[in-house]
């Protein structure tokens, strides 16, 4: 029996193993570098990795070879484990830069007394002296930075996996960093473990869904490869059974990650307890992996059967919006209300994903989901970002009433943070309008009219929300000692700014974006 | 027409700035930008009476259908006009109207010009999208310069609820554009006009649009909002009254009404609530004290009326409704402007405390007067020539419906509520410039300083033009019948003129000024009726009701469902895998599944031991007692292996079932005896039926899928290709270090992983102490040491550290017979797995357990004492070992993890089979046996010190807690 070395298309995979190589060599930093040095190293390492990785992907974007009649580019690399096609870039693309934005939260140290938003040893017990020791000796895990490279690593996997077996690996690279990463808030750290904890348990056993999916897939078509599956749904030769109960199972641990009702629970607990930074990342980069993954995995493998999983979706999708717009109405805590904004968003997404319209007149679903899937990221890392600027001694004020009256206390940061609320309800000349826009009529197009009658109105509830906490902010006089705006670094101003200016940009000029997303195509098989 | 928009919203921009530096004189150069742009549209004036229509287009986002589209009709122009008129004149209002130190001026100034250019684009637009994103952004401006001022929570609350309001029906009328833009194709207002929707889709678009223009206009039932928006500075009231954002959805509804006002439902939702609203704002302006609210129900009524006509969408109704709008906004703004000057100069606008103010300021009170004339209907003002307009075109309709259709009793009773309400106008204008400039008797002459000339030119403007333009209705009519032409012809050529002769629209406006006169007259009488006649209905406390229910129903859902448990999270998830794919599984039973009961009577009876087991342990209340029978399910299923004829399996279970049970014993020392209280709380039943649920769905699962097996296991080949190649006859052992030696690999790496993250949980700082020998461990002070010699040896070396009560000597004797036999079985088993029961993993775990018999019983220094090694250094060179043995074949030109097999005939021991996959389960074997120390270690020696110190501590806090 010879033994075959796998082909491996290492330049069109660059962008990949540049991040996995940069994770590697962060642990081996964790090892090697004197600890004084390291958070300089780690950092640095990090954000270089990430911008090679993007020239990398830049490089490999104008490189797709087209296929076919055009509609689509790209190739099928790793032994047909990868699809590097059009849609596997762009989000790369999307989601490299928005973790270079969020590697600058990560780094930030001037907000808390020259310490970063993580535990100073994760391991010591809440409120004993261990804690105390290591507040004092001035620790911190630089290991954040390689297992944020390996999440980023995961995710770039994920949507682009044309395997369903890559596509599992590719999920738990991507789930187990985040839930490490969301254990190590350096403040209020029992929330932030039972943060981590709940989302591990409730995020294992989705993945195990997913993997129970994956099988009863495999049962039915014979192979875990897109196209086969494919091919085999087209077929239909007995079975059902076994595809029906796969799709839903897959589609349970993916609408998991995505933060869909009714598997949405996790969300506020999780964003709310892990540091924010960490929040900002996974809020948008998780979303945006999962849901470039969600995408490939039904259009590509089970695009025959969408009479068979739309109602599916459907119901998910005006479920999640619902919840999503009406819960974050009650919300004292303001990443909890992010939270569920976030599950708001997930719940438009699936209006565009669900619209199924190819293209032709108008915008095709999957071109309006990438759009709104950049739009949704910058806004969310930036509103994050300045939820970290809002502090009292006690480390970040979260709870909405130390927010009243911050109009008066910082006009600039409440402007900016109005702003992104402001985008994520929605309002024209924000990104928010456009990507809204984008994905509603897209599902028009594709006929699902009353889904995007649902999802307008829905958006006026959830347009509420976000209103009334700029209300709070430029009407309410302060609660008790007006929260204090902490000035940051360069680096969280940076991530701001560029927040923010995407914000505009797409809002105003979403042109070249959207044609961005146009170029991609369509996804290959 | 962009560059005068964009002129606006540059100002916007630049405006806070230039306030802050050199003060509110900056509004005077901030009202150049509307005033010049007044300028130009004025130029296009004869171009647009031409019937020539003004248009631009600019890309935006082609790929979204969205362009910046600009166009400008008659209707457009006359909007126009007023938008950047009145903005330019109340800009130059403003500049005396503030005072130099009022907070938040500057940010005034940047939205109130913004304000000015988002209305003007909304009427230039000639793309539903682009207006519908100008309507917004009037919207959020509105707001900002509403609740302008930020200490007063009133203007706060009325801020946001006309925010509310206005982006709820801004939101269903874009929906509403939606529906139209995607009947017509196209969402540009021509082609809307050309190819309006028919059928269902017109009857819900047209209720949706009209939507967004009876809230943007405070029609009734959200007429509510504008009173409560006069906590806005008066400048901001008299351009929101008069020029901008109500205007708006008139605007909408006269712009649409040629493609709608044929749809069901149209005319009935305009004439209705049009005319509900004229009387219910003209009621209740006649109850108000304040001058200035006064108007602003004024302007809900006239906002009714201004409904009604541009709703009617007859020729005649077209052309009124301009006529009506051009009037309406030249008095209104007037008004306002004076009730600022009256409020700044007397310092009050409450009408009872006003007095003698005319006389002191006769020159406002003349224009007061004329505006107020206008806004009555008296002759020979524009609003005059107007309403007759109004009233000829609305008894068409009444008369012979005009081409629309109206029922006639429905046409009368418009016209009788106009009339009516023109009444109540004519009743509450007098009551206005009583209220404002009479002198009253009892009531002290209010004292008033004279206002400058940039206060009082604005409103002289608008009242000449109100005065001049009764006169020009020649020009007029060419004007509006431009605008009219999209109608066809009606019953009468409209006209605006002073004189038509005395016709019916004549004697009606007399009655109605009669009556009104008369109202006004008898305002004592009107009071007390109106005082008997509240009602406890009303749209404002319904819209309160509203919003605190959806709040309330937000916190009771968000209680119910997200109170942080993750139980309950699960049960959700869980259900839905039961409901969803269960369902699709359930019909994949459908197909016949092949059923062997048993291959041996010995499985049903170890099945039903594992079931009693597991049920048992579910109800088990104590946590050991949970743990023991989970240990029995275990063993049962080690069981079930060997019956099925697999001991290399049963064995490796069986090992790991023990491990497991002991280390479970030694964390649960430091938990809770008990899970929970009894009796149980009602939800755990729950869970528990849902657990049962998820149960029948995973084994359904695994029924099925273990039904559609239709090719042949990759394992057949196993048992043959596992002695040629891997050269064993234990397949699993062959599985594992041959076959799948690279899954050994990883799963090494991630057990050394595992075994690490246990540590260092225990440990945080380093893998354990420094390893102590028992001979560096001193006796205690009163303990005499007994010489030790050849003869007198002791069973285990660490006994003596651990307290006299806690040793067992039976259990020591049989530690010490039994340890070196189980570690000899440990190492056959090692060398033995290749072909028989065994290999590295599982003598791992026996030479593990060997381990833990010497811990427990001898306690943690017997440990060390039976293994003095660091058990980093175990796994490290387990895992090097592993790694080097599976390079090594590389040297020999082979490749990675290859198997050989070497015969080798060794003296006395006989024939030797090697292979050399050996080494790699050489490897596995230290690593796991590293795994058992590090746990031992950990969970063991680490807790019993942890223990120790905490008793330690509370033995030294006992005596000072017992002495105080």
């Amino acid at each position: 029996m010879s033994f075959e070395a796998p082909h491996i298309e290492y330049a069109t995979l660059s962008p990949l193993l540049i991040v996995f190589g940069v994770a590697l060599v962060g642990v081996l930093v964790e090892a090697f570098v004197p600890r004084r040095l390291r958070y300089l190293v780690q950092s640095v390492l990090a954000l270089v990795g990430l911008v090679a990785a993007l020239a990398a992907t830049i490089w490999v974007a104008t490189d797709l070879t087209v296929r076919g009649d055009g509609a689509a580019r790209g190739s099928i690399v790793a032994e047909g484990a990868i699809a590097v096609d059009g849609p596997s870039v762009f989000v790369w693309g999307t989601l490299l830069l928005l973790s270079l934005i969020s590697v600058l939260l990560f780094a930030e140290r001037h907000l808390d007394g020259g310490l970063s938003a993580f535990a100073g040893q994760a391991a010591a017990l809440p409120g004993t002296e261990a804690e105390r020791q290591a507040s004092t000796r001035g620790l911190e895990h630089t290991e954040v930075y390689p297992l944020m490279m390996f999440a980023v690593a995961g995710m770039m996997l994920f949507p682009a996996s044309n395997d369903l077996l890559t596509m599992f690996v590719a999920l738990e690279i991507l789930s187990l960093p985040l839930y490490l990463l969301c254990g190590l808030a350096r403040r209020r750290r029992l929330l932030s473990q039972e943060a981590a904890l709940k989302y591990f348990m409730l995020g294992a056993f989705s993945s195990g869904f997913f993997l129970y999916g994956v099988a009863l897939v495999y049962g039915f078509s014979g192979s875990t490869h897109l196209a086969a599956i494919a091919e085999a749904v087209n077929g239909r030769i007995g079975g059902q059974g076994l595809l029906l109960g796969g799709i839903a199972l897959i589609a349970v641990g993916m609408l998991f990650k995505v933060g869909a009702a009714p598997f949405h629970s996790w969300t506020p607990d999780v964003y709310q307890g892990a540091p924010t930074a960490v929040t900002a990342f996974m809020a948008a980069c998780t979303k945006i992996a999962a849901f470039g993954a969600l995408l490939r995995l039904f259009y590509v493998a089970f695009g025959s059967a969408e009479r068979d999983w739309t109602p599916m979706i459907w119901i998910v999708a005006i479920l999640t919006m619902a919840v999503g717009s009406v819960f974050a109405l009650s919300q004292t805590d303001i990443k909890r209300m992010l939270a569920y904004s976030s599950v708001a968003h997930a719940g438009f997404l699936l209006v565009g994903f669900v619209g199924l319209h190819e293209g032709g007149e108008g915008i095709s679903s999957l071109q309006s989901v990438l759009f709104y899937l950049v739009t949704y990221g910058f806004m969310t890392v930036g509103a994050f970002a300045v939820v970290t600027l809002v502090r009292d001694a006690g480390g970040e004020a979260n709870h909405l009433a130390r927010w009243a009256g911050l109009g008066k206390e910082s006009p600039l940061v409440a402007g900016i943070f109005a702003f992104f609320l402001l985008a994520m309800a929605g309002i024209p000349l924000t990104s928010g309008f456009t990507g809204k826009w984008a994905v509603f009529s897209s599902a028009a197009q594709g006929g699902a009219w009353p889904l995007v009658v649902i999802a307008v109105l829905l958006s006026v509830v959830a347009a509420f929300f976000y209103l009334r906490v700029i209300v709070l902010m430029y009407f309410s006089d302060p609660v008790g000692d007006a929260p204090a705006v902490a000035v940051p670094s360069i680096l969280t101003t940076v991530t701001i700014a560029i927040g923010l200016a995407a914000t505009v940009v797409l809002g105003i000029l979403p042109g070249p974006v959207l044609d961005l997303a146009a170029d991609a195509g369509a996804f290959i098989r | 027409m962009l560059p005068i928009l964009a002129a606006h919203f540059l100002a916007a921009a630049v405006a806070p700035p230039l306030v802050g530096w050199f003060g509110r004189k900056v509004f005077l150069l901030l009202a150049v930008v509307p005033l010049a742009s007044l300028t130009w549209l004025a130029a296009q004036g004869p171009a647009v009476v031409d019937g020539d229509r003004v248009e631009q287009d600019v890309p935006w986002v082609p790929s979204l259908g969205l362009e910046v589209a600009l166009a400008m009709g008659p209707l457009q122009w006359v909007l126009a006009l007023l938008v950047t008129g009145v903005g330019g004149l109340v800009l130059v209002y403003c500049a005396w109207y503030f005072h130099a130190d009022e907070p938040g001026l500057t940010s005034f100034s940047g939205h109130f010009v913004a304000f000015a250019g988002a209305m003007l684009g909304l009427v230039l637009s000639a793309d539903l999208l682009l207006l519908y994103v100008f309507w917004e952004l009037t919207t959020v401006f509105s707001y900002l310069l509403i609740g302008h001022d930020p200490a007063r929570r009133g203007s706060r609350a009325a801020g946001m609820q006309a925010l509310v309001v206005t982006t709820l029906g801004g939101l269903a009328m874009l929906v509403g554009i939606l529906l139209v833009g995607d009947a017509a194709g196209s969402f540009r207002v021509e082609d809307v006009l050309a190819s309006p929707p028919t059928g269902g889709v017109a009857v819900t678009a047209a209720v949706l649009l009209l939507a967004g223009a009876v809230t943007k206009s405070a029609v009734v039932p959200f007429h509510f909002w504008l009173p409560g928006a006069m906590a806005a500075p008066t400048p901001v009231s008299a351009y929101l009254h008069a020029a901008a954002m109500v205007k708006a959805g008139i605007y909408l509804v006269a712009l649409l009404s040629p493609a709608f006002a044929d749809v069901a439902g149209w005319r009935e939702t305009t004439l209705v609530l049009g005319t509900a609203t004229m009387l219910v704002g003209g009621w209740r302006a006649l109850r108000q004290v304040d001058i200035k609210l006064l108007l602003a129900y004024g302007t809900v009524s006239q906002l009714g009326f201004l409904t009604v006509v541009a709703g009617t969408g007859t020729r005649a109704a077209a052309f009124a409704a301009l006529a009506l709008l051009l009037a309406h906004a030249l008095f209104k703004a007037t008004l306002f402007l004076v009730v600022g000057i009256v409020d700044h100069t007397a310092g009050t606008r409450d009408l009872r405390a006003l007095s003698g103010v005319g006389r002191k300021l006769p020159w406002v009170a003349v224009l007061a007067c004329v505006a107020g004339a206008s806004m009555a209907g008296l002759p020979p003002l524009l609003g005059f020539t107007a309403k007759e307009s109004v009233l000829a075109a609305l008894l068409d309709v009444a008369h012979t419906g005009d081409g629309t259709g109206v029922p006639a009793y429905l046409g009368w009773a418009v016209v009788a509520g106009v009339v009516a309400g023109s009444a109540l106008t004519a009743a509450y204008t007098l009551r206005f410039l009583w209220g404002a400039f009479a002198t009253k008797d009892g009531v002290e002459p209010s004292t008033v300083t004279p206002p400058g000339a940039a206060a009082v030119v604005p409103p002289a403007v608008f009242a000449a033009l109100s005065l001049l333009l009764g006169f020009t209705g020649g020009p007029l009519t060419t004007l509006l019948d431009r605008h009219a032409a999209s109608f066809p012809a009606g019953e009468h050529a409209p006209k605006l003129t002073l004189w038509h002769g005395v016709n019916t629209a004549l004697l009606l406006t007399l009655l109605s000024l009669a009556v009104g006169l008369l109202a006004f007259a008898a305002r004592a009488l009107v009071e007390q009726v109106q005082a008997r006649l509240t009602t406890p209905l009303s749209a404002e406390r319904s819209y309160h009701w509203a919003v605190r229910g959806l709040d309330r129903a937000a916190v009771e859902l968000t209680g119910r469902t997200q109170r942080g448990s993750v139980a309950i999270y699960l049960s959700v998830i869980l259900l839905v895998i039961v409901v969803v794919p269960g369902a699709a599984l359930v019909a994949a039973l459908q197909d016949p599944v092949r059923w062997v009961r048993w291959d041996n009577v010995g499985q049903p009876l170890v099945a039903v031991v594992v079931v009693v087991a597991a049920v048992l342990t579910a109800r088990a209340r104590r946590r050991l007692k949970a743990v023991v029978l989970v240990g029995v399910a275990g063993y049962g299923t080690a069981l079930l292996f060997l019956l099925q004829g697999a001991p290399d399996l049963a064995l490796t279970q069986l090992l790991v079932e023990t491990v497991t049970l002991v280390v479970f014993v030694l964390v649960l020392r430091r938990l809770p005896a008990y899970f929970t209280d009894r009796p149980l709380h009602w939800s755990r039943h729950v869970r528990a039926a849902i657990g049962l649920l998820a149960a029948v769905a995973v084994a359904s699962f695994m029924l099925v899928t273990g039904a559609a097996r239709t090719a042949v296991p990759v394992s057949d080949d196993f048992a043959t290709e596992a002695v040629e190649y891997g050269g064993g006859k234990n397949i699993v052992n062959v599985t594992l270090v041959d076959i799948r030696a690279w899954d050994t690999m990883g799963e090494l790496a991630v057990l050394v992983v595992a075994a690490t993250g246990v540590a260092s949980l225990i440990f945080i700082e380093t893998r354990g102490m420094a390893i102590r020998r028992v001979r560096e461990i001193p006796y205690p002070v009163s303990v005499r040491k007994q010489t030790t010699n050849k003869s007198r040896r002791v069973w285990l070396p660490a006994g003596r550290t651990l307290a006299p009560e806690r040793r067992s000597i039976i259990f020591e004797v049989v530690t010490r017979l039994l340890f070196h036999a189980i570690i000899v079985l440990s190492v056959f088993l090692l060398f033995s797995g290749h072909n028989n029961p065994g290999g590295g993993f599982a003598a791992g775990l026996v030479t593990g357990l060997a381990l833990l018999v010497r811990y427990l019983a001898g306690g943690r220094y017997e440990l060390d004492e039976a293994a003095p090694v660091d058990a980093g250094v175990l796994i490290g060179t387990g895992l090097g070992v592993a790694a080097l043995s599976g390079l090594a074949p590389l040297a020999f030109g082979g490749t990675v993890l290859q198997s050989a097999v070497v015969d080798l005939a060794v003296p006395l021991i006989g024939e030797l089979h090697l292979v050399t996959s050996l080494f790699f389960d050489v490897g596995v074997y230290l690593v796991v046996v590293g795994l058992m120390l590090d746990l031992l270690r950990s969970l063991g020696s680490g807790i019993d010190r942890q223990i120790l110190r905490e008793e330690r501590e509370s033995r030294a806090a006992a005596p000072t807690g017992g002495g105080a």
